[in-house]
């Protein structure tokens, strides 16, 4: 059995990736370059606390014991939202405790905020969801992102101040701002043959449904038919499947492999075909004041729904608190809690623990579970950076006009999304924050994190504005700020055989009425809903044993 | 140009015995300087007569006034220049470099102290005397300068042909060369310049200069350099394009946070445009304002409270402030620029009858979405009077989401008005409007006028199970446009404005700015 200090040296040696170097202070770009008025902060998840956990040995032993009926780690949108469920299932506040590494809940859906705006660190939008999707839409309205529902239709109302506002998308290519992402503008006609032949078979496959009269590709994924047809397609490669049916299209596979970057960090030979099916696939969402293809969106971006979920339920929630040290009692479990501002650690017995961290942190966690079946779960996890640049001015090339989603053809970046798109402020060429999303998509994820951690703030700057001068010539000396966070451990990727393989399934059964699984992990596909149903899930376990 | 100025008379200076003329290139000089200073000098005072007239109207009132006011400071300075003594040269190199500052920036500090000061007609005045004094002086010193060197009656013979050939030349390439090419600033600055060069020449010409050439040197080349980048800096604030954009004389430009302000004014009207629209034009605006105010407020007898949600130049609050009922008037436009320049300037008060600046009226700058999102005052009467929906910021002002938004900020039984471009030509754009409106709840009575210089303009009327009739109450006295017929008259839509089917506009379709460019894209290209 290994002692605290292995597991924290373990943790420290294995979760070398959360743990990035303290990152503290202002960081300046490089004197006498064209950026070197440009200064900004630099964060990584949890650094603050990883730095921490380095000198694990130096944790103080527990002080305080407290007893709480469930006991939850992680404050990401699954954690969130198994506290919700919870309190909707009637576990009374103090019953309940969430333990958060950061200081601020969210996960992937934090946001930052400054004199301007707020503005994104990770997730940005919710799809409008399908309205059978009953859970999802009852805490929407619950969060007045619903307003109603419309009589004749049965369908929901949105909030038309959270629907994304037009316009929406552009791209940039060959010079020049079109509408929409597709690309149209200078494509061949051979090409544009295969684009459309392309969405109508993914309006097709929307409308298909298997032999178990469930749909092919669902939200919640779990919801998806198990017919072997549809499961079929999660064996090979999204772009082996592209290849197959003789969707060649330059342009095409910029499109496609710029969306598997966009949800999943990665590129279409690296997701499985069913994963890459679903992202179109699945979107099946119905308003009555909005269109299938629209989108929900915030300054903030989805930690605007994070805050809601959170709002939503009253049991406490304990920040800038690493669990460690899990282990089996008579009662239930424990957990060793070490609150990183007050340096006390507290002994937290629990007749039942969620675990709704990453699957790289439950692992550590499980590590000191010896009587617990080793788990293995390979989640392929690329990095990513975020760049929010604060602008007073965004020097507009040719087409159309600055939207919600901007995207550059061809470029390592997925683009960036104006932060202050929703204002209704008429002073549209005020400052504002745009967030850039720089996916680092690796077929050795290990690897291209230490190189991650190696790159030095300038070098993010130099090498996103590098990326956006092409389209915004002279945008260097209007970015006022720019803020980077470099996440180790992006979302997981969807790769062959990881949704409907059957490691998957099996890591996220309960053990023993003790200890339940939450994350979005165990559905391959990290978005919001994903979270939000893992969560619930996770939640409905517990209540059924209670 | 589109005055005469009088002409002006110089008077003439004791003169002294004369000598015998050396053969001397100098005199010659001189005497050309009296050219150049003669055009100068004219130029300065054709400068100030036209640019009081552009920028305070009356052009017969401002030029005989600028010129009565510029001759007799003149004769101030004649009669001062006895008391000049010592070295007569110096005093005229420092005096040309003296004109060519003060003469030379004065079209463009008078352009700039327009949209700052209240009293501009002191300053205008104060600067056409000193200029005056300054160029009165001239004449008698260089005829003292002269005296040894001619004969007294070929003296004044020379002086004064080479004075009034001057004038004659100013008079002539002012409106034909000077101000259709380089425009008002340029030419005060470049005649400013030449001021300095008399100087210049003055001053390296004369041997009897060298004892203070040094320090004066100093201010020559300071004064020409300053006048050099002040003709570089007039390029950028009134540029030729601009000239170009507009019909008319640019009277007044100034590029605020959110947009750019242009006046421009021609022998019968003045004209406001944002962004390049045009506003209005003084001629008919009048139209425009009674057809916006007056349908929804004759409607209104016990109305007390009005919001007005753009409108910053205080046309429609003139209009409301016909009803004496009304307790308070609330302005929101986005443009503190703006609203100043129509609470300041004496002519733009003279238009909207100094209503912004009126006790009952508010006037606040700010994003009207975020205001009426935050406000919580019921209002009997709101008047919404925002540009065109041209750009999707501005189409967001427009949509059902800012309707359901007045809805909540509207008392039971009040009215809302929106101007809503041209039913003729933008027909969907306008249907679109009042389509949107009844989609946030409101009955809708929509109509339109003819104003000349926007042609067929319209605007829809809507309210919450609210009565109306053309003929509520009465109107003010002393509409020019509006009466219960007129009204009775707008409500009528011809076949080809009609009403015909169109989208919503949310704010996640901005149907209505897709709209609005299907519809007047044929007439800007």
């Amino acid at each position: 059995m290994p002692t605290r200090r292995n597991f924290l040296k373990q943790a420290a040696a294995g979760g070398a990736g959360l743990l990035l170097a303290p990152l503290a202070g202002l960081h300046s770009c490089a004197p006498g370059t064209s950026r070197s008025h440009i200064r900004g902060s630099m964060h990584g998840a949890n650094h603050a606390t990883g730095h921490l956990l380095r000198d694990a040995s130096r944790l103080p032993a527990p002080t305080h014991t407290r007893q709480v009926e469930v006991l939850i780690v992680g404050g990401g949108v699954a954690g969130l939202a198994a506290r919700r469920e919870l309190a909707r299932r009637g576990f009374r506040p103090e019953q309940v405790l969430l333990v958060e590494l950061d200081e601020q809940p969210g996960g992937n859906s934090r946001a930052g905020r400054n004199e301007v705006t707020a503005y994104p660190w990770g997730a940005h939008y919710l799809p409008l969801p399908d309205p059978r999707n009953h859970e999802l839409l009852a805490f929407l309205q619950e969060a007045g992102v619903i307003t109603g529902t419309d009589a004749a239709s049965g369908l929901p109302i949105y909030n038309e101040y959270h629907l994304c506002h037009d316009p929406e998308e552009r791209l940039y290519l060959r010079g020049h701002w079109q509408n929409g992402l597709v690309p149209e503008l200078g494509v061949p006609p051979e090409e544009k043959q295969q684009i459309a032949r392309f969405f109508k078979m993914i309006e097709e496959m929307r409308g298909a449904v298997g032999a178990d009269g469930r749909d092919a590709f669902r939200i919640p994924l779990a919801e998806s038919s198990a017919d072997e047809q549809f499961r079929r397609l999660d064996t090979v490669s999204f772009a082996a499947y592209l290849d197959q049916h003789g969707f060649t299209s330059p342009h095409l596979r910029w499109y496609l492999d710029y969306s598997c970057k966009d949800d999943y960090g990665a590129t279409a030979a690296q997701v499985s075909a069913w994963a890459g099916l679903h992202y179109f696939a699945s979107r099946k969402g119905r308003a009555h004041n909005a269109v299938a293809s629209d989108v929900l969106t915030w300054p903030e971006g989805n930690n605007f729904l994070v805050e809601q979920l959170r709002r939503q339920a009253t049991s406490p929630i304990l920040p800038n608190t690493v669990a460690y040290a899990l282990q089996e009692t008579p009662g239930g479990l424990a957990a060793d809690c070490y609150d990183v501002t007050t340096h006390q650690t507290t002994r937290v017995e629990a007749r039942r623990v969620v675990l709704a961290t990453p699957w790289f942190i439950t692992e550590r966690l499980l590590a000191g579970l010896p009587a617990t079946p080793l788990r293995p779960l390979n989640c392929h996890r690329a990095p990513w950076a975020i760049i929010n640049l604060t602008v007073d001015g965004l020097p507009q090339g040719p087409g159309a006009p600055l939207s919600w989603d901007n995207v550059l053809y061809g470029t390592d970046s997925v683009g960036y999304v104006n932060a202050t798109h929703q204002s209704l402020s008429l002073n549209a060429g005020g400052p504002k924050v745009i967030t850039c999303y720089l996916p680092l998509p690796a077929d050795k994820p290990a690897e291209a994190r230490q190189q991650v951690y190696q790159t030095s703030y300038d070098e993010w700057v130099r090498r996103m504005l590098a990326e956006l001068e092409t389209a915004h010539p002279g945008l260097t000396p209007h970015v006022q700020r720019a803020d980077v966070w470099v996440w180790g451990h992006g979302m997981v990727a969807p790769t062959p055989g990881f949704v409907w393989g059957t490691a998957r399934q099996q890591v996220a059964l309960p053990w023993q009425d003790k200890l339940f699984f939450a994350h979005t992990d165990l559905s391959g596909i990290s978005i919001f809903e994903e979270g939000f149903y893992q969560g619930l899930r996770a939640a409905a376990e517990v209540a059924a044993v209670a | 140009m589109d005055k005469v100025p009088v002409r002006r008379a110089r008077p003439a200076a004791p003169v002294a015995a004369p000598l015998p003329a050396p053969a001397d290139y100098r005199p010659a000089l001189l005497l050309g300087s009296v050219f150049v200073i003669a055009t100068c000098g004219l130029i300065y005072e054709l400068i100030a007569g036209t640019l009081a007239s552009y920028l305070l109207g009356d052009s017969v009132t401002q030029f005989s006034t600028i010129i009565g006011a510029y001759l007799f400071s003149m004769g101030i300075g004649s009669w001062l220049s006895r008391y000049l003594g010592g070295s007569l040269l110096r005093w005229f190199i420092r005096l040309e470099i003296l004109v060519g500052i003060v003469g030379g920036f004065s079209a463009p500090l008078l352009f700039v102290l327009f949209e700052y000061v209240t009293s501009f007609r002191l300053i205008l005045y104060a600067l056409v005397g000193l200029t005056g004094v300054l160029v009165g002086l001239e004449i008698p010193l260089l005829m003292r300068i002269l005296e040894n060197r001619f004969e007294f009656k070929d003296l004044v013979s020379r002086v004064f042909t080479f004075d009034y050939i001057g004038a004659l030349l100013a008079s002539l390439i002012f409106p034909l060369v000077l101000v259709p090419q380089l425009g008002l600033i340029r030419t005060s600055l470049l005649f400013g310049a030449l001021n300095v060069v008399v100087a210049g020449i003055a001053l390296y010409r004369f041997p009897e200069t060298r004892p203070f050439r040094r320090g004066l040197s100093g201010a020559l080349v300071v004064s020409l350099l300053a006048l050099a980048v002040g003709f570089g800096y007039a390029e950028r604030i009134q540029t030729y394009t601009e000239g170009l954009a507009f019909q008319d004389q640019v009277i007044y430009s100034k590029s605020t946070t959110y947009q750019r302000i242009v006046l421009t004014k021609n022998q019968r009207e003045l004209r406001l445009f944002l962004n390049g629209n045009l506003q209005f034009s003084s001629l008919d605006e009048y139209r425009y304002h009674e057809a916006l105010v007056h349908p929804a407020m004759q409607a209104l007898p016990q109305a007390r409270r009005v919001l007005v949600l753009g409108g910053g130049d205080g046309l429609a609050v003139r209009e409301l402030l016909k009803y004496s009922q009304l307790q308070r008037i609330r302005l929101v436009d986005l443009d503190a620029g703006m609203t100043h320049l129509f609470r300041h300037n004496e002519m733009l008060l003279g238009l909207n009858k100094r209503a912004l600046l009126h006790p009952k009226v508010e006037v606040i700058n700010g994003d009207a979405y975020q205001w009426v999102r935050h406000d919580t005052t019921r209002y009997d009467c709101i008047v919404v009077d925002f540009p065109d929906p041209g750009n999707y910021s501005i189409g967001k002002l427009y949509s059902a989401a800012f309707y359901r938004e007045l809805e909540k900020r509207l008392a039971p039984g009040g009215w809302v008005v929106v101007q809503s471009t041209s039913p003729y030509v933008a027909r969907q754009s306008f249907w679109c409007v009042s389509h949107t409106l009844q989609a946030a709840g409101f009955t809708t009575l929509p109509y339109h006028c003819y104003v000349p210089s926007f042609g067929e303009w319209g605007f829809v009327l809507a309210g919450r199970n609210a009565h109306w009739r053309p003929d509520a109450g009465p109107l003010p006295p002393g509409l020019r446009y509006v009466t219960p017929a007129t009204i009775r008259d707008m409500r009528f839509f011809p076949p080809d404005m009609s009403e015909i089917p169109t989208d919503i506009n949310q704010l996640n379709n901005q149907a209505l700015v897709r709209y609005f460019e299907e519809d007047w894209g044929p007439y800007v290209h």
